[in-house]
């Protein structure tokens, strides 16, 4: 008879999870050079970046040509003018302006394996006995015969089927950036040079 | 799938036809150009439409960004790509 244990434990557990794990292992590293190789691109990418422009409004009151009140006087509307100063652009570079590479990390694996095993066995025994006696008699001679015949027929069916499958499914998720893979702002005041800001992304 | 936000680097020098010839591949898988700058463009995409804005000859590298918070321009650039996302977006009256 088959079994069925002896089945499920030839399923090769051990390979597949090493597998599985070694391929998102290789996976992860891969992810984690784009990422920084991405980090490198941010730091290198700059654009012009204006910090403030500045609007004035100022008083700017007026009269309207040929429009009087009901004594004649001209009418005087509140006006404004708007003096605007643009701050000196800086080149800044993606990465300080605020924008960070994606890191993938993988949170979630599972492997799935069905089996499914089927056995069946028939077995068929057909016997017949026959025995015919024939006896003859005359005057001088007696005669007499007995013959017998045995068949016996044996089959047996035996039929035996394993199928399997299995499915393997990984979850990958976005993950804050990794503090050693990200580089550190100091933000020196030239004003104040004892005040240094340190900060990460 | 969802949709990403992708900086999309040049390969080589700018010039504006090879700028123009990425973005119109952007366009055409499906994404939305946020910003355009002289190394490349930063752009929202569908994960499943990277493969064919990576395949594009004068892309070196498409990578998923985020925009931190605490950015010295964060706000601005949320702004810019807010504002030049809007003039891609067709709304229809219902």
């Amino acid at each position: 008879m088959p079994n069925v244990g002896a089945e499920l434990a030839s399923v090769p557990f051990g390979k597949m999870i090493y597998d599985m794990a070694s391929a998102i292992a290789r996976s992860q590293v891969a992810l984690d050079k784009a990422s920084i190789q991405l980090v490198k691109v941010l730091a290198s990418t700059t654009f012009e970046y204006v910090p403030d422009v500045v609007e004035v409004l100022q008083p700017n009151p007026r009269t309207l040509k040929g429009v009087t009140d009901s004594q004649g006087n001209p009418i005087v509307i509140t006006g404004v003018q708007v003096s605007t100063d643009v701050g000196t652009s800086f080149p800044l570079t993606l990465l300080q302006a605020g924008v960070n590479p994606t890191f993938y990390a993988f949170t979630n694996s599972t492997i799935e394996v069905k089996m499914s095993i089927t056995s069946t066995q028939e077995s068929s025994n057909t016997l017949s006995v026959g025995v015919s006696v024939t006896a003859s008699a005359d005057f001088l001679f007696a005669s007499g015969s007995v013959t017998s015949h045995v068949n016996f027929t044996s089959a047996n069916k035996f039929s035996y089927s394993v199928t399997g499958s299995s499915s393997m499914s990984t979850t990958l998720a976005p993950v804050p950036p990794p503090k050693n893979m990200m580089p550190r702002f100091f933000l020196v005041n030239a004003m104040d040079p004892t005040k240094i800001t340190i900060s990460q992304s | 799938m969802a949709m990403q936000m992708y900086l999309v680097a040049f390969n080589g020098e700018f010039n504006q036809p090879m700028s123009r010839s990425v973005q119109h591949r952007v366009r055409q898988s499906g994404g939305y150009i946020l910003m355009v700058m002289r190394t490349g463009i930063i752009v929202a995409l569908d994960d499943s439409q990277v493969p064919t804005v990576q395949s594009h000859p004068d892309v070196s590298l498409v990578g998923g960004v985020t925009l931190s918070p605490n950015g010295y321009a964060a706000e601005r650039l949320k702004r810019i790509f807010a504002e030049n996302l809007s003039k891609q977006i067709e709304v229809k009256a219902e």
